[in-house]
């Protein structure tokens, strides 16, 4: 990957800091990962809002469900492979059920786990959170997003995930660019077919429309950081116009955005869709660059996908 | 003093028939462990916690965590006796749809601080609660039932170090000792003895109280308020299905139904019609 990767601790930390200090209700919350999260500068600064219960990820959920019941707004963050999967069920009844107003972070996730492998790396975090009724589930790809989104956050009330990869970049997208809860961001209008994605796969999709006019074909990218409520209009607008899309996620391609796209899609116009990302497999023992590229998260495989995409469009999708 | 233990003896006899009818009048249910937390809950809720039913949602209030979720019909028609709403409401329970399921929540009736079932989440959510009124150093006490059962639990234990590392002193736990659980025997499921050792050796104090005995628990209670530094657990010994002689001690009672000859028969064993 070309693009110049940050990691998210530096912002996590900071904009939390920031925003503790203009609302006294923010506490975080740890599970023996404050250096993985950065909220060191939170903890020195407000040590009686800092809360940290060890490893422990159920109590984790479990203590942020019972600040959140006393009107108090709780970060709660762990690697999002823990969270999701560990701690599901306290997700589930202590923070869903109760619509508590749980802000639960999950850091380290996807393949930015990179070398700790099948243990760690999220592969279902997305769709576990995204099944849950009142949760809210958002995707940030680059640090003025996510700062974007943790104030954003601060201020919604309501049960709400935050899928953060260990790096991103600082900055992905034009200058122009803001993030909205409600809407999800189009670059370019092709009309051949439609790139969705979000996350660090973003860093790779930006790259990817550039490759794609060299090989003749005229693409639109759709970054989609919100998965939940998601911008539906925009989703069935650029299938109804390109009736092919590839999504891209650094999960499994079951339930997560591949899966949310294929639900919509099929409920609706029927455009096809291809699905990259991990499939029925888990993630390896790797770096970054190489995972990415092993599980088709390149701009080379875009343009080859995107190429037997069209030639299944031409056909009708038969072949 | 004594009137008020008196009182509270009458209000929990009360207790125990109409939480009896409410749950027969849903075609049965969760009796034992109902049964069992009666005097518990008279208690806490008729001569312990700060609550008003007319502001049900005051921040000044109490809160309380009925961790064992599945003995929600006996916080309904506490709740209902309190005056958060008519008693006769209690005919909802368990119905499609209504105010009352089967487990508490918190969304659908006002008065339940928080909604559980699954069992073992309670006592994490009553620590976060509990820090946040020490942070705003409020005089408040969060109160949480846990049956002996969803001890077994490992989430139990990473809350109860969590409180002990924060020095709740204003979280107050009763544990429902009666023993049994839905498999058999909580000695012969999943030994949780020495229970006293184990609270001890988490950071807390920890009391005993004859769980059926409303002044030993009262008394228990307020004991633990009083006690500044650590979380407090009271170990209430209970019977599983108490009152109901067929019922009482027996893990099969864990949950059931019973007919119409028996409901007359229980009826008369709990001295329904004596009035208060």
């Amino acid at each position: 990957m070309k693009t110049e990767l940050k990691p998210c601790a530096v912002t996590y930390g900071a904009t939390l800091t920031e925003l503790g200090k203009a609302n006294p209700d923010i506490f975080v919350l740890e599970a023996d990962l404050m250096k993985a999260s950065g909220t060191r500068p939170f903890m020195e600064a407000f040590p009686d809002r800092h809360i940290n219960v060890g490893v422990a990820e159920q109590n984790l959920v479990g203590v942020a469900a019972g600040l959140a019941a006393m009107g108090r707004i709780p970060f709660a963050c762990t690697m999002a492979n823990f969270l999701s999967q560990r701690a599901c069920d306290q997700v589930t009844i202590s923070v869903a059920l109760n619509k508590f107003n749980v802000k639960l972070v999950g850091c380290y996730s996807g393949l930015s786990q990179e070398k700790n492998g099948a243990t760690h790396i999220s592969i279902m975090d997305v769709v576990i959170m995204r099944c849950l009724p009142n949760m809210k589930v958002i995707i940030p790809s680059d640090h003025r997003e996510l700062a974007d989104v943790l104030t954003f956050a601060s201020k919604d009330i309501g049960p709400l995930y935050l899928r953060m990869p260990r790096v991103l970049p600082e900055n992905l997208f034009d200058n122009s660019y803001r993030f909205s809860f409600d809407k999800g961001y189009q670059i370019g209008t092709g009309s051949d077919l439609t790139i969705i994605s979000n996350g660090i796969s973003s860093s790779v999709t930006v790259q990817a429309l550039d490759g794609l006019k060299k090989e003749g074909i005229n693409a639109r990218l759709i970054h989609l950081p919100v998965v939940k409520p998601v911008d539906a209009g925009l989703i069935l607008k650029a299938a109804a116009e390109t009736g092919a899309i590839i999504t891209i996620e650094d999960h499994s391609v079951y339930g997560g955005l591949g899966g949310l796209i294929s639900e919509m899609v099929s409920e609706s116009c029927g455009a096809i869709v291809t699905r990259i990302g991990l499939n029925d497999v888990f993630g390896l023992t790797a770096n970054l660059d190489f995972q990415l590229n092993y599980f088709g998260i390149s701009v080379e495989n875009i343009v080859k996908t995107a190429k037997d995409l069209l030639r299944k469009k031409k056909n009708k999708y038969y072949q | 003093m004594e009137g008020k233990i008196t009182e509270l003896k009458n209000i929990a006899r009360q207790l125990r028939i109409n939480t009896f009818k409410a749950i027969t009048n849903a075609g049965g249910g969760h009796y034992g462990g109902s049964l069992s937390t009666i005097e518990i809950i008279a208690v806490l809720y008729f001569g312990i916690m700060k609550i008003d039913p007319k502001k049900p949602d005051d921040y000044g209030r109490d809160r309380f965590v009925l961790s064992k979720g599945h003995a929600g019909p006996v916080l309904y028609t506490a709740l209902a006796m309190r005056g958060f709403f008519p008693l006769s409401d209690l005919k909802d329970l368990d119905k499609p749809l209504s105010n009352f399921p089967k487990h508490i929540d918190r969304l659908k009736l006002r008065g339940i601080d928080v909604s559980t079932g699954a069992l073992g989440q309670g006592l994490s959510v009553a620590c976060g609660m509990a820090i946040s009124l020490k942070q705003q150093k409020k005089a408040n006490f969060v109160y949480i039932v846990l049956g002996d059962g969803e001890l077994d639990s490992g989430q139990v234990w990473e809350a109860a170090m969590t409180a002990s590392k924060y020095s709740l002193d204003n979280l107050i736990a009763i544990v429902d000792r009666n023993m049994l659980q839905i498999d058999g025997l909580t000695e012969d499921i999943m030994p949780i003895e020495p229970l006293k050792d184990k609270w001890t050796a988490a950071g807390w104090n920890v009391s005993e109280a004859d769980g059926h005995d409303v002044s030993s628990l009262y008394g228990s209670i307020t004991g633990a308020q009083k006690s500044k530094g650590k979380p407090n657990v009271i170990i209430a010994k209970t019977i599983k299905g108490c009152g109901i002689s067929f019922m009482e001690g027996k893990w099969q009672w864990h949950s059931g139904s019973i007919d119409e000859d028996q409901y007359k028969a229980c009826l008369q064993e709990l001295g329904d019609g004596a009035g208060i």
